[in-house]
């Protein structure tokens, strides 16, 4: 299986009131072709330097991120925010849907972006899937909880990124929501082949994913 | 641009609403700059119609054409001009004679004498006695024919024509012959010519300290109150600009702090610095345009409706000098916005 998106020796250390907080120790990880991986931990763990560092928002203390083999971490700012753009999809806890677009906007804003034309079929088979086709010329206010992180999914995956990278994806959504919404998420990453990373404190969740890792206290452990 | 223009569209009440501010400003400045154009112009069009270079005076006069009175001596002392016309300048009150009441048809006019067939003459030959007016007095009750009467004189004229623009210092010109101006302007006949100034085209110079060569522009800049009317009115018109680019660029501001969560999301998603601060650019200049367009359209029409009461006169150069000063504060006002955008943490959309 190829390696889609590893850590190598990653740690963060912040200065807090002159003291030195390990917010991550030692950490080595890394996700597969088609697998779904759940973070947990309590808050405050480090779940989301975790995150924040794996896709590339802040630069790690030591070590390396590497996204489809190549270097990632110690890029700067812009050239991270590049890769991101292409390699990486987001889906965040609330929603990462811009108010003022319709659904199927929110897609084509990529291709608007890169100069692209929009790609209908793709959007097609994603929306035909996540069951959100009807949406499509709606605006996320008009959505309920569960249609936009479905909506969000739709979007992480529409650009045909490396990699997912998904900050409580179920947050808002009640348990047989959120039950559906990560069924459909490990199902997209197996069936396209992505890697989906998974930060969430809702440990129900962790039954439809492959590999489980636990932080506490800036440690990472594998408990599945 | 594709942002810009899907959030305008999706929040038309509140960017209308800015769009209305821009509107009225806009409408005030350009309103503002007719208006400062059509009194400037009303004190200089019986002056630019000459379309001279430049113009001497007497020394003694100290730059006061009213105060000027030159010799044929003098006339022959400039060298050098393509073309030279004499001109006499006076202030009159003039009367029309037949009027029930001739005390109610007063209007101050300068008169103007010229000689027949000078480059700066009306295209009629004025026999003695017979004057060409502006035709705003046409406006006021003044028919070709009528006689008038010069208020303090026993002097009568008629009128034998009209002739649009020719205003000099806000008042109308009544052309005459230069014989009839004298006798006017020294209530008596004097064997010789006597004039206020010469007018030249080219670039002439002149023999003898007793005279002074102006170029139109310096006469005109001397002119009574005309600099610093201006000077007033530019200062009106550059703060107002100053002003609507400040407010636009803090509504545009604001909008953009309001925005922040949505701004990290995009940034966590690799959306460049670049993009967003071109959306937030490029929608000042889409409310700008708007709001310009807008002012532009109602000051026209006020100019329609207003023909002839207020000094207001149209000059696309101005304007288009005005709507770029418009984008150009706009888009300086909108880059603090952009500052903004660049300080946000993508980290933010996380946790």
């Amino acid at each position: 299986m190829k390696k889609l998106i590893e850590m190598q020796g990653i740690t963060k250390d912040f200065l807090q009131n002159d003291d030195v907080i390990h917010a991550l120790k030692e950490t080595n990880f890394y996700a597969e072709e088609g697998d779904l991986i759940a973070i947990i931990g309590p808050s405050g763990s480090g779940k989301s330097t975790f995150l924040t560092i794996i896709g590339g928002l802040q630069s790690p203390t030591t070590g390396k991120v590497l996204i489809g083999g190549e270097k990632f971490s110690r890029l700067n700012m812009k050239q991270r925010s590049a890769v991101r753009f292409e390699k990486i999809g987001f889906i965040l806890q609330s929603s990462n849907l811009i108010p003022f677009l319709t659904i199927a906007d929110q897609m084509f804003l990529h291709n608007k972006i890169t100069k692209t034309k929009p790609n209908l079929e793709r959007w097609d088979s994603l929306a035909e899937k996540l069951g959100i086709k009807k949406l499509s010329k709606k605006y996320p206010a008009e959505l309920s909880g569960g249609e936009r992180q479905r909506v969000a999914i739709a979007k992480a995956l529409y650009h045909d990124p490396l990699v997912i990278l998904a900050d409580e994806p179920t947050a808002s959504l009640d348990t047989s929501r959120a039950f559906e919404v990560v069924k459909l998420l490990a199902r997209e990453t197996k069936a396209l082949n992505k890697a989906t990373i998974m930060v969430t404190h809702d440990e129900r969740l962790t039954e439809f994913c492959d590999k489980v890792y636990q932080i506490v206290d800036g440690v990472m452990t594998r408990k599945k | 641009m594709f942002l810009a223009w899907k959030e305008l569209r999706h929040a038309k009440g509140k960017f209308s609403l800015i769009v209305v501010l821009v509107a009225l400003v806009a409408y005030l400045v350009y309103f503002l700059t007719s208006l400062a154009y059509g009194l400037a112009s009303s004190y200089t069009n019986g002056i630019n119609a000459w379309s001279a270079d430049q113009i001497v005076m007497t020394k003694d006069a100290n730059d006061n054409i009213m105060m000027s009175v030159m010799t044929d001596d003098d006339y022959d002392s400039i060298v050098g001009a393509e073309e030279v016309a004499k001109v006499g300048l006076f202030p009159a009150v003039i009367k029309d004679v037949n009027a029930v009441d001739p005390d109610l048809t007063k209007e101050e006019v300068y008169a103007f004498g010229i000689e027949n067939g000078s480059f700066i003459a009306p295209d009629i030959t004025l026999a003695d006695y017979e004057a060409v007016v502006d035709d705003s007095l046409q406006e006021l009750g003044y028919e070709i024919g009528d006689t008038i009467i010069l208020a303090g004189t026993e002097i009568e004229w008629t009128i034998v024509g009209f002739v649009s623009n020719a205003t000099y210092q806000t008042a109308p010109i009544a052309y005459v012959n230069l014989e009839t101006w004298m006798e006017y302007r020294f209530r008596a006949t004097i064997p010789v010519l006597l004039f206020s100034a010469v007018v030249i085209k080219g670039a002439a110079s002149i023999i003898g300290d007793n005279l002074q060569l102006y170029t139109i522009q310096e006469f005109i800049n001397n002119l009574p109150g005309y600099s610093a009317q201006v000077a007033t009115f530019s200062l009106m018109i550059g703060f107002l600009i100053l002003i609507v680019a400040f407010v636009l660029g803090i509504f545009i501001y604001v909008l953009t702090i309001q925005k922040t969560p949505m701004f990290g999301v995009m940034k966590a998603q690799g959306i460049s610095n670049g993009y967003i601060g071109g959306s937030v650019i490029m929608q000042t200049l889409i409310i700008t345009g708007f709001g310009v367009f807008i002012g532009l359209v109602l000051t026209i029409i006020s100019g329609i409706f207003l023909g002839g009461f207020v000094p207001f006169a149209i000059n696309g150069l101005f304007y288009g000098v005005i709507t770029f000063a418009f984008f150009l504060f706009a888009v300086l006002g909108a880059t603090f916005s952009v500052k903004a955008v660049l300080k946000i943490d993508p980290r933010i959309a996380i946790g």
